[in-house]
């Protein structure tokens, strides 16, 4: 008997639009032919694929779905600045005559003329999904058919297994359905202070306390009821704390238990990606940190105010987590995803769910410029909406790549190329 | 196998917020436990009144905090067990956040909005939802006017509060519904145009509806033509077979833990669509065999407001007392779980989302607005009675068997893998 709340029920609901997509017939390019997507994809064994040691793929989760034309601003189009009459940025930051970067991403663009940063234009897929949860699975399980764990969860099946359940740190707080396998184990923290319990003084020493815990996990988990995956959960979980509490300091502790107010205050990207940072630099050395949770990009209104903050934050959490990473960036690549670019017309202060986007990749690996197409501004899908030229999955082929896996078939249940950004 | 015992505390743990261990040993078969659970004795609590604040600037988000431990203490102490029950899955079904909305007093009033349906018409509830002020805050009901549509009511409700997705809906019809539901505005003082709304007699954190506002056109909606309002545009969807279908089968995986056969959801979506009241349509799910039957019994992960509302039960605790109310809160936060702070409009994370590590180790945090240690249970089944536990396995037994100060034993039962499980 299976959860039927679980995660896998959840994506099952995905179903329609894959099977939509092959009734289209219709095919995204992508870097070279793909091939014809498998109907179902087993899960490949742990250590399958290959590894590169020392790499990490942090991937930053823009939930909600960001305005894309407010991101990289075609400003030299005079579609934008009719299709944008208050909305539209008007002192991008311009990258080459053509386009430019929002005014709040100045460190972004300073990277850019460094050449560490690749824009990939017009990423999406066929047929588009308005709603954020729909699109949201589409994007998790690589548009895979009903049922299929997440991309980077099919990843850590295929690689570590549950041999190490901090080789993916989700941060953010809220747990990452893209890192979900079936059979491996993602470790999600809120902040740096790890997985550290606070019971009460009554219950005497902490450690003590969750080493007897630990014992709920039998020697033999019985997997098939939840109770069984509870175990197996308990298990994987004292072994991450031990790791985590090695490597986090106690004085990075939480806000104090007094101020509660701060169940109000989200983490922000800064936040996020100055503890990836640490994560990445530590001996934990985790294969991939994903971001998600952090900032509402769904700017229906207020989008005038909301949308610079939001990318100020991420200007300043990408930022931070180079700097922070010193020389140990060299290791890394950062991706950007979202479900959804929003309308090309604006509603009055805002702007409405919308289909293809543009994305960053960065890193001192990265080959800096521009690469995809971007979408015309004038030929608009029958909602008023972008036309994707890059399916998506490139994308994520691209992150793939640069954690060693050369072939995607096994992860993504076809194979894609990967933008080639990346040295 | 499950135990009668076991199968008496699932219902109640399906049909509540919480074990109910001193309500669980009265019961003597599933049946009575349901036909107890379903009783609406007394009257609906009706939650504390909160400050209006003087402008959305002024708003305090802290000051929810008194509501949230009051919501949890109705949670473990209403007797109205299916109550409580409702009042949170509708919560979480229409998942309107603080983090929007920014104001509590407006908060409290869709609470108590919600509350006031929560056991009796879907179709009131949804109507009374749509015109509330915080929800049209939250999905930009105010801002969606002629002109300048807005389309986030519109499709969260079709999507998520009606039909369902890829439920025979499109996107022209999201757009006509929409166009529908415009023109609703809410008095928000601090704004330059209350004073002249408040001359019209709407009241300072108020909804009203403009005409001048409002698209008149005449739109066509799921296949029908008119010049609709919202109310108009409700009923529409509300007529759609698809509408009682998706909320049936909502509530059915919510109390049953289990899909629904096909023949099961047909039947209830159409008693359900025949008149949207809610307790008969309870009532219907809880006769079908499957809720009671072994398959049903502990598929769910337990939420963390249901692990904390059972720690307070086991512990004959409550929150009023300060500051345990911020300790919990401070508690949820931890796990990103804190009641009018869905993380989005899709509500909170569910099933095996919630047997991260993260979620794992957050349920010691969960213990402690239990100042004092808890008292002494006479063994280890009588403190895993207090949990709403019967059956648990060998390996949970040891590790209770094994230790021996009461205090600890009380922190493992809280957190052993049958409790995680609902």
């Amino acid at each position: 008997m299976s959860d039927p709340l679980s995660r896998r029920d959840f994506l099952r609901r995905a179903g329609g639009g894959a099977a939509a997509l092959v009734a289209s017939g219709y095919v995204l390019r992508t870097w070279e032919r793909a091939a014809p997507a498998a109907a179902d994809v087993a899960t490949p064994a742990a250590g399958t694929l290959p590894s590169i040691p020392g790499r990490t793929l942090v991937v930053l989760e823009l939930s909600g779905g960001n305005d894309g034309l407010n991101t990289l601003v075609p400003h030299a189009d005079p579609a934008y600045h009719q299709l944008r009459p208050t909305l539209g940025v008007t002192e991008p930051i311009d990258l080459d005559g053509q386009v430019g970067l929002h005014p709040s991403l100045t460190r972004l663009a300073a990277r850019y003329h460094a050449g560490q940063v690749a824009v990939v234009e017009g990423l999406g897929y066929t047929p588009p999904d308005l709603s954020h949860f729909g699109s949201l699975e589409v994007w998790w399980t690589a548009q895979r058919p009903d049922g299929s764990p997440g991309w980077l969860g099919s990843y850590l099946d295929a690689t570590v297994g549950y041999e190490d359940p901090l080789a993916a740190i989700g941060l953010g707080g809220q747990p990452a359905p893209a890192l979900l396998g079936q059979q491996s184990f993602a470790t999600t923290i809120d902040d740096a202070s790890g997985l550290q319990p606070r019971p009460p003084r009554w219950t005497g020493s902490t450690d003590t306390l969750v080493s007897s815990w630990s014992g709920f996990a039998p020697a033999r988990i019985d997997t098939r009821p939840l109770v069984g995956q509870v175990e197996r959960a308990v298990s994987l979980t004292a072994k991450a704390r031990d790791r985590l509490d090695q490597v986090l300091s106690p004085s990075a502790a939480p806000t104090p238990r007094s101020q509660a107010g701060g169940a109000y205050t989200a983490s922000t990207v800064v936040d996020s990606l100055t503890l990836a940072a640490q994560l990445i630099k530590s001996p934990l050395a985790p294969r991939v940190v994903y971001v998600n949770g952090v900032g509402d990009f769904d700017v229906h209104e207020g989008e005038a105010q909301r949308q610079p903050a939001l990318l100020s934050d991420v200007d300043q959490g990408i930022e931070a987590l180079f700097t922070g990473l010193g020389s140990a960036a060299d290791g890394v690549v950062l991706m950007t995803t979202s479900e959804f670019g929003r309308r090309v017309a604006e509603n009055g202060s805002g702007t409405d769910h919308g289909t293809a986007n543009v994305h960053f990749l960065v890193g001192p690996h990265v080959k800096g410029g521009r690469y995809g197409e971007p979408p015309s501004l004038t030929q608009l899908d029958a909602n008023g909406n972008l036309v994707p030229s890059i399916d998506f999955r490139s994308h994520l082929a691209t992150g793939l790549g640069w954690l060693g896996v050369t072939d995607t078939h096994p992860v993504l249940g076809a194979s894609f190329s990967p933008v080639p950004a990346l040295t | 196998m499950v135990s009668d015992r076991e199968r008496v505390a699932h219902v109640v743990r399906r049909l509540s917020m919480g074990p109910h261990p001193d309500l669980v040993g009265g019961l003597a078969d599933p049946d009575h436990a349901i036909s107890t659970a379903l009783q609406l004795t007394g009257s609906s609590p009706v939650p504390p009144t909160l400050p209006a604040p003087a402008s959305r600037k002024a708003a305090a988000p802290a000051d929810i905090l008194p509501l949230i431990g009051w919501w949890v203490d109705q949670m473990a102490s209403s007797p109205r067990l299916i109550e409580e029950r409702l009042v949170w899955f509708w919560s979480d079904h229409f998942a309107t956040s603080l983090r929007k909305v920014g104001v509590a007093y407006l908060m409290r009033q869709q609470h108590a909005t919600i509350r006031q349906h929560a056991t009796k018409s879907y179709a009131d509830l949804l109507h009374a939802v749509a015109k509330d002020p915080a929800m049209l805050v939250f999905l930009d009901g105010i801002t969606n006017r002629v002109g300048n549509v807005n389309e986030n009511f519109g499709r969260e409700c079709m999507e998520l509060f009606t039909m369902g997705r890829d439920q025979g809906y499109t996107q022209a019809d999201v757009v006509a519904a929409s166009e529908s539901f415009s023109g609703w505005i809410v008095n928000i003082p601090g704004l330059p145009v209350s004073a002249r709304l408040a001359a019209f007699g709407i009241a300072p954190w108020t909804a009203a509806f403009l005409d001048q506002r409002h698209d008149e056109s005449v739109k066509t909606l799921l296949g029908h033509h008119g010049d609709f309002d919202l109310d108009q545009a409700l009923d529409v969807i509300l007529g759609n077979p698809a509408t009682p279908k998706f909320v049936a089968t909502k509530l059915y995986r919510e109390l049953v833990g289990l899909n629904p056969s096909a023949a099961t959801a047909a039947s209830l979506a159409s008693s359900f669509g025949h008149d949207y009241q809610i307790l008969p349509l309870v009532e219907a799910i809880t006769a079908d065999p499957a809720f009671t039957s072994d398959d049903a019994v502990r598929v769910r992960v337990r939420t963390p407001v249901e692990k904390l509302v059972g720690v307070l039960q086991a512990a004959n605790a409550d929150l009023s007392v300060e500051p345990r109310a911020a300790v919990a809160v401070n508690a949820l936060r931890q796990v990103d779980y804190v009641p009018f702070l869905p993380p989005n409009v899709g509500g909170f994370p569910s099933g095996t989302l919630l047997l991260g590590p993260h979620d794992l180790v957050g349920a010691f945090d969960l213990l402690d607005p239990l100042v004092a240690p808890p008292p002494a249970a006479k063994d280890v089944p009588a403190l895993l009675a207090r949990f709403g536990l019967f059956d648990v396995s060998s390996g949970t037994r040891h590790v209770l068997d094994a230790e021996p100060d009461p205090a600890r034993r009380f922190a493992l039962a809280a957190t052993c893998p049958e409790y995680t499980v609902a």
